[in-house]
C-alpha cells in the first residue's frame, strides 16, 4: 500500500503491492507499474534451538586468507568414476580456462592436504604447511624445483615447528616420488628462503628421540608401562656419548624394552617397519647402547637379572 | 709464511685440499690432448673437459676447451701453483701456446681435531643457532656457516672440525680461533 505516480491516470494514486505475483498495481485504473519485484525478506526462519550443523545463513567453506580472492571462486569438479575424457568435454574446458591466478596454489594445497591426511596430521599442521608453501612460492625462484619434494619439505617443516616432528622417512612414505635426499635439499632451500625473507625467523629445534617414542610405541602396540619405561630410558640415554641418529637410538631402546617385557616381543623386522630404521642399524645401535643398559633402563621396570638375561650383541 | 700458533690450545688446522684455477689463454683441442698424453681421460658425453693427473705433486686437473683449467688435490698453496705450472707445461709441450694467467686459489679445505667431544644439540640451540644447521637425520655433523670470514665449518660429535671455503690460509686460522672457545663451551 502506498502512493506512486501512475502513468495512465497521470497523477499520484494509491498503489497496491501484490505479494503473490510481485506486482505493483494502481488501484484506480489497474495498470501494473512494476512486475517481478524481488522479495528481499528472509527466505527461511531460523530458530534459536535448532542444530548449528546446518546454518543456512552461511554458504561455502571457510575463507582462506592465503588465496588471492579468499577462495570465493567456483570450481567445476570431476565427478567420481568419470573417465579422463570428461575433462576435455565442454565443462572441463570451461574449468581449465586458466583465468584463476591461484590454480597452482590450490593444487599444491590439495596435495599437502592429501599427504597430511595419510599421516593423520591435525589441521594446524596442514595450515602451517600451506602458509610456508605460500611464503616460498611468493619468491619466484622456486620454479624449477621438484614440486613433490618442496611440498613434502613444507609439511616436514610444519610438523617440526609445531613440536610434533615426523621423521623424513615417514614424510617420504606419503610424498609420491620424493626421495629422502630431495626432501632434505628442499628443506634446506626453504629454510634459506624463509630466512632471506624475514631475517632468520625460522625457529626449529633439534629432534630428540623422545619426540618419536610415543608414536613408535603405539605403532607396535606396547603397553603403557613399557611406553613410560621407554621414554625414561631415552631421556637418560642422552647423557651418554652415543653417536647415533636419535631415531636409531629410539629404535634400539624400543628393542631393549620389548625384549625385557613378558608380552609378545616384536621381532627386529616389526620394529624396523614401525620406526623406519634398518635392522642392521638397530643391531649396531643396540651394540652401542648395551654397555650403558643398566643405567638407562629404569629400575622399576626391569630387575638386574633380567638385564643380564639380555642377549649380548 | 710463518705458521701462526697464537691459539691457546696449540691446535692448528691442517690443509687437506686446495682448489685453484688458472687461465692458459688459448683455445685447446681436447681430443688432441687426450690422444697425445698418457695420464688423461676424456669422455665428452659425460663431461666436456679433459681430466689429467700427475704424480708429483699428486694432483688432478680439469682442462677445458676454452683454455681454462682447474687444479685440485694439492696440500699447500706452493704445491698447487707448482702443479698448475706442470700441467701448463704439458699443454705447452703438446703444441699449444699456453700461458699462465690469473692463477687464483679458489678453495682451501682444512681439518683438525679439538680432542674433546662436543654437544651439538646444545650448540644449535644457542645464539649460534642462527648460523648452524644440525639435522642428525640428514647428516651427522653440524654445518656452521661463519659470516666473518665467510666459510663453512663441519663440526662433528667426535671433535673433528672440517673448514671449507677459505681463500687464504689466514682465513681458516681466524675461523678456527673464533670457533675454538665456542666449542670449548659445549664440551661434553
Amino acid at each position: 500500500m502506498g502512493d506512486a505516480y501512475c502513468s495512465d491516470c497521470k497523477r499520484q494514486t494509491e498503489v497496491v503491492f501484490d505479494h503473490s505475483a510481485g506486482d505493483t498495481v494502481c488501484s484506480e485504473c489497474g495498470l501494473v507499474l512494476e512486475s517481478h519485484s524481488i522479495d528481499e525478506t528472509s527466505e527461511w526462519r531460523t530458530f534459536a534451538n535448532e542444530s548449528a550443523d546446518n546454518d543456512p545463513v552461511r554458504v561455502g567453506g571457510p575463507t582462506n586468507p592465503l588465496l588471492a580472492d579468499g577462495g570465493l571462486s567456483t570450481v567445476i569438479a570431476k565427478p567420481n568414476g568419470a573417465s579422463g575424457e570428461f575433462l576435455s568435454s565442454s565443462l572441463g574446458r570451461w574449468q581449465n580456462r586458466g583465468s584463476n591466478p591461484d590454480r597452482g596454489l590450490i593444487l599444491a594445497f590439495k596435495t599437502i592436504a592429501t599427504m597430511s591426511d595419510r599421516l593423520g596430521l591435525v589441521a594446524t599442521i596442514k595450515d602451517r604447511a600451506n602458509e610456508i608453501y605460500k611464503r616460498v612460492e611468493d619468491q619466484k625462484s622456486s620454479r624449477g624445483r621438484n614440486q613433490d619434494a618442496l611440498l613434502a619439505a613444507c609439511l616436514y617443516i610444519a610438523c617440526r615447528q609445531e613440536d610434533k616432528p615426523r621423521t623424513v622417512k615417514e614424510i617420504c612414505s606419503v610424498a609420491n616420488g620424493a626421495t629422502k635426499k630431495e626432501i632434505g635439499r628442499a628443506k634446506e632451500y626453504i629454510v634459506k628462503q624463509l630466512g632471506l625473507e624475514t631475517g632468520q625467523s625460522v625457529e626449529m629445534g633439534t629432534i630428540h628421540a623422545g619426540d618419536f617414542m610415543r608414536r613408535f610405541c603405539s605403532n607396535l602396540g606396547m603397553n603403557n608401562q613399557a611406553v613410560k619405561a621407554a621414554q625414561e630410558a631415552v631421556q637418560k640415554s642422552e647423557e651418554f656419548d652415543i653417536r647415533r641418529s636419535p631415531i636409531s637410538i629410539a629404535a634400539a631402546v624400543i628393542y631393549i624394552i620389548t625384549q625385557l617385557s613378558e608380552e609378545k616381543k616384536p621381532s627386529l623386522k616389526d620394529i624396523s617397519g614401525a620406526t623406519g630404521v634398518a635392522e642392521g642399524t638397530i643391531r649396531n645401535s643396540y651394540k652401542d647402547l648395551y654397555p650403558h643398559v643398566l643405567k638407562i633402563i629404569p629400575s622399576w621396570f626391569a630387575k638386574e637379572e633380567d638385564l643380564k638375561n639380555l642377549c649380548s650383541p | 709464511m710463518a705458521a701462526r700458533r697464537n691459539n691457546p690450545s696449540g691446535i692448528v688446522p691442517t690443509i687437506q685440499n686446495i682448489v685453484s684455477t688458472v687461465d692458459l689463454d688459448c683455445v685447446l683441442d681436447l681430443n688432441h690432448i687426450a690422444l697425445h698424453s698418457r695420464n688423461s681421460e676424456f669422455f665428452p658425453k659425460r663431461f666436456s673437459a679433459v681430466i689429467m693427473r700427475i704424480k708429483d705433486p699428486k694432483t688432478t686437473a680439469l682442462i677445458f676447451a676454452s683454455g681454462k683449467m682447474v687444479c685440485t688435490g694439492a696440500k699447500t698453496e706452493a704445491q698447487s701453483k707448482l702443479a698448475a705450472r706442470k700441467f701448463a707445461r704439458i699443454i705447452q709441450k703438446l703444441g699449444f701456446p699456453a700461458k699462465f694467467r690469473d692463477f687464483r686459489i679458489q678453495n682451501i679445505v682444512a681439518s683438525c681435531d679439538v680432542q674433546f667431544t662436543i654437544r651439538l644439540e646444545k650448540f644449535a640451540c644457542t645464539s649460534h643457532g642462527a648460523f648452524s644447521t644440525y639435522e642428525p637425520e640428514l647428516f651427522p655433523g653440524l654445518i656452521y656457516r661463519m659470516k666473518q670470514p665467510k666459510l663453512v665449518l663441519l663440526i662433528f660429535v667426535s671433535g673433528n672440525v672440517v673448514i671449507a671455503g677459505a681463500k687464504k690460509r689466514d682465513d681458516f686460522y681466524t675461523a678456527f680461533d673464533n670457533i675454538y672457545p665456542v666449542l670449548a663451551e659445549f664440551k661434553k
